[in-house]
């Protein structure tokens, strides 16, 4: 009888405890692999606070730490799939990319401009990104360079002259749409984010980008 | 003025580099022989914060922490001076560089702002919501200038995080798979951008977390963030760095988050701390 009280008290204190901060009350970290560990801190010792709003209707938090099947063998690989898995990530990505119906058109390289210069979009709390407020950019200047104007990262390659030394056949335009859309495609665990296979940018978005990198019109190209 | 208060600050006179065995006065000085023995392109990037180190804003977060430290306090009306952060109570040179470590008395890998949280509610009696215990970041926050001062301890002293016990072992481990854990909606880890030498976002200069020279840099906290106008830490940083990547808000003191930085003090381990540092 006394025994089930105490029982019962710590379980409440033990809860309690589970509401507001991480405890390793009940589990020995030390039995567990690295990566059995790094799960358990993320998702059941509340490393991340899944409950932060999100832009994504329906979506979750938690949803963004759960990986896919490409960045899991990404991780397992460190970026360097085996020739197996390097040839199945790039078959899952070409298969994933949707192209616009009949010929690529190139759209506004302004927009597109702006698009790649944007780095808003899809940050949460302390400092949520609204979208309602505005639309989400392409970040592509984090880590590319494209012309003199505006200084660009060096993470990815240079895309200065893009268009001008590729041409606008359309299997150049079509390649590239894909690398936009899904670069795994081509590059299996690249670090460049899957902008139309996860819904970052629209077809129109993409289009626009790629007025960008091709348009002559484009400060990309006018150098 | 501030000059002063770097003499003022009570450290042994070790001069500063990598083998100094004691903590040192300059952290300017630490940097410059960092800089000196090595080629960086991050260590150098700001000029002008190299020039303005010696009156670093975070100077004065330094001293107000130091008489925050010495001064009775909470509902138990006494100081820190009894708080053990690792090499016992009251030892403050050095142990900020072994830290996160695995605490006997509370059973778990801390860093430094938790051992303050569990000294101030211990030690101080401070109930876990007073802003003394809860409110971690700012210069104004009493744990922004706490850390400093217990950190600054530390200058020029080799990171040295023990990995004697098993679960000290345990969460650096726990955090390396984090750090090249990819997930989000952009599928980023920390490796995308502090896996490779000499990489540049837009114009801020990443620094490399297989280079310790650079590293050390980088996790030398507190900082003074010029572009924030405001005395940082290691958990701030973080934090930043994860709502870059999309993911959602780390929390600070979490298992995950000493994870992380129980991994990045090891990428760090040999070369000397920056303390107080500046950064962009
Ligand atoms: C999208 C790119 C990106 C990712 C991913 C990223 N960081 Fe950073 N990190 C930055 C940038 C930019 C800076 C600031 C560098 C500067 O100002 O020179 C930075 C700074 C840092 C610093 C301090 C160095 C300084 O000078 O401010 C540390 C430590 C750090 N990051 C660790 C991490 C860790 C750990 C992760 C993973 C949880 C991570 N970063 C993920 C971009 C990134």
């Amino acid at each position: 009888m006394f025994d089930t009280k105490i029982r019962v008290a710590a379980a409440c204190a033990a809860l309690a405890l589970a509401g507001t901060y991480a405890t390793a009350a009940d589990v020995d970290y030390t039995k567990m692999t690295p990566q059995e560990l790094a799960e358990y801190l993320i998702f059941e010792a509340k490393g991340y606070k899944f409950d932060a709003q999100v832009q994504t209707e329906g979506a979750t938090a938690k949803d963004r730490l759960v990986q896919d099947e490409l960045q899991k063998v990404c991780t397992e690989t460190r970026n360097k799939p085996s020739p197996e898995q390097a040839a199945k990530i790039s078959a899952a990505a070409r298969e994933s990319i949707k192209y616009p119906e009949g010929d690529i058109k190139l759209g506004d390289w302004k927009k597109g401009r702006e698009l790649a210069w944007s780095g808003f979009g899809y940050r949460l709390d302390p400092n949520f990104d609204d979208h309602k407020k505005s639309a989400p950019g392409a970040n592509c200047y984090n880590c590319h360079e494209f012309a003199g104007d505006r200084q660009g990262g060096t993470i990815g390659p240079s895309l200065r002259n893009y268009g001008k030394l590729r041409g606008t056949e359309q299997p150049v335009l079509k390649l590239a749409y894909g690398i936009i859309y899904n670069a795994h495609s081509m590059f299996p665990c690249t670090r460049m984010p899957r902008q139309g296979a996860k819904g970052l940018l629209t077809e129109a978005q993409i289009l626009d980008v790629m007025a960008y990198l091709f348009d002559p019109e484009s400060p990309v190209n006018k150098e | 003025m501030l000059r002063k208060l770097l003499v003022a600050v009570p450290l042994a006179a070790a001069m500063a580099g990598p083998a100094s065995a004691g903590p040192s006065d300059d952290p300017a000085a630490v940097l410059q022989a960092l800089i000196d023995s090595t080629s960086s392109y991050y260590l150098t990037q700001s000029e002008q914060n190299l020039m303005m180190m010696p009156d670093n804003p975070a100077l004065w977060s330094l001293e107000e922490g130091e008489a925050l430290f010495k001064t009775p306090r909470g509902p138990k009306n006494v100081s820190l001076e009894g708080c053990d952060f690792g090499k016992g109570p009251g030892v403050l040179e050095g142990a900020y560089v072994e830290l996160p470590r695995y605490f006997k008395d509370t059973g778990k890998v801390m860093d430094l702002g938790n051992r303050l949280i569990h000294c101030m509610k211990t030690l101080q009696g401070f109930p876990a919501d007073d802003p003394a215990v809860k409110e971690i970041h700012g210069s104004k926050s009493d744990h922004m200038k706490l850390q400093t001062y217990i950190a600054a301890q530390s200058n020029g002293m080799p990171w040295n995080p023990p990995m004697d016990h098993p679960l000290e072992k345990a969460m650096r481990d726990a955090g390396e798979v984090v750090f090249y854990r990819r997930s989000g909606p952009f599928d980023f880890n920390c490796a995308a951008c502090h896996g490779e030498p000499g990489k540049r976002v837009r114009a801020s200069v990443l620094p490399y977390a297989q280079d310790p020279k650079e590293w050390t840099k980088a996790i030398s906290w507190p900082a003074f963030r010029v572009g924030q106008d405001n005395t940082r830490s290691s958990q701030h940083r973080l934090r930043e760095c994860i709502w870059q990547m999309r993911y959602p808000p780390i929390v600070a003191g979490s298992d995950l988050s000493i994870a992380l930085l129980s991994y990045w003090t090891e990428l760090a381990r040999g070369q000397p701390a920056i303390i107080p540092d500046m950064k962009r």
